[in-house]
């Protein structure tokens, strides 16, 4: 087991820790304002990709950069980092016609729930 | 997983309260507690990290998930993310309680 020393402590607290890791040559596969479905997926084990958004189409609205993927990270594979983009869901897209027409919810999404649309 | 806590849309919890920004960070002083140790376990403990973590809450039985305040499904994170390393067993965690809940009796 490693140690946290109290002198990490500090750091740790007012300088927090980030999931965010260097591309290392991978480029995004979408840009702002391409059309993406989240994948209809039900891992077993853990996910970021909520179900109510699965199989629901939405919009790149920012390429966040690359960052640790959770799904196998949490799962003791490794962190596999990959692209992560802020994905805009129509509220209606999402809960159907008694959602607020203006209304829209942003999600973060890696790259292994999205497929073109 | 498809499990209790991904509650996205779903129906019958009532309203979401506002204004909570005006909220104490922790309610208790072992919340503040549970916070520092989660963060400890998930930073140094194998096979632990902020997402295991996570995914040791998702695990909660459905009921026992449901019925926990959000720093009881930290501590059963924790208590999860320490058995599953083989840092200690729950008989260990059970013996534990049961001597702290003893000691306090007799307080």
């Amino acid at each position: 087991m490693g140690a946290f020393p109290p002198e990490a402590v500090e750091a740790v607290v007012f300088g927090g820790s980030t999931a965010r890791r260097p591309a290392d040559g991978m480029t995004p596969r979408f840009a702002v304002g391409d059309g993406v479905v989240a994948r209809n997926i039900q891992p077993a084990g853990h996910t970021r990709l909520p179900r109510y958004a699965r199989g629901k189409p939405g919009v790149v609205a920012r390429v966040q950069g690359v960052f640790v993927f959770p799904d196998s990270n949490a799962m003791g594979e490794g962190e596999a980092p990959q692209y992560l983009y802020a994905v805009r869901f129509e509220a209606r897209a999402l809960w159907g016609l008694d959602a607020g027409p203006r209304d829209a919810l942003y999600l973060d999404l890696w790259d292994s729930y999205l497929d073109p649309l | 997983m498809d499990g209790i806590h991904d509650m996205g849309g779903m129906h019958g919890f009532g309203a979401v309260p506002r204004g909570e920004h005006e909220e104490a960070v922790f309610h208790q002083p072992w919340e503040g507690r549970i916070f520092a140790i989660a963060f400890v376990v998930e930073s140094i403990v194998p096979g632990a990290n902020v997402d295991a973590g996570r995914h040791a809450i998702e695990r909660i039985d459905p009921a026992a998930y449901l019925a926990a305040s959000y720093y009881e499904r930290w501590l059963r994170s924790v208590e999860s993310l320490i058995t599953d390393a083989g840092v200690c067993s729950d008989e260990d965690i059970d013996l534990r309680v049961a001597a702290l809940r003893t000691k306090a009796a007799d307080v």
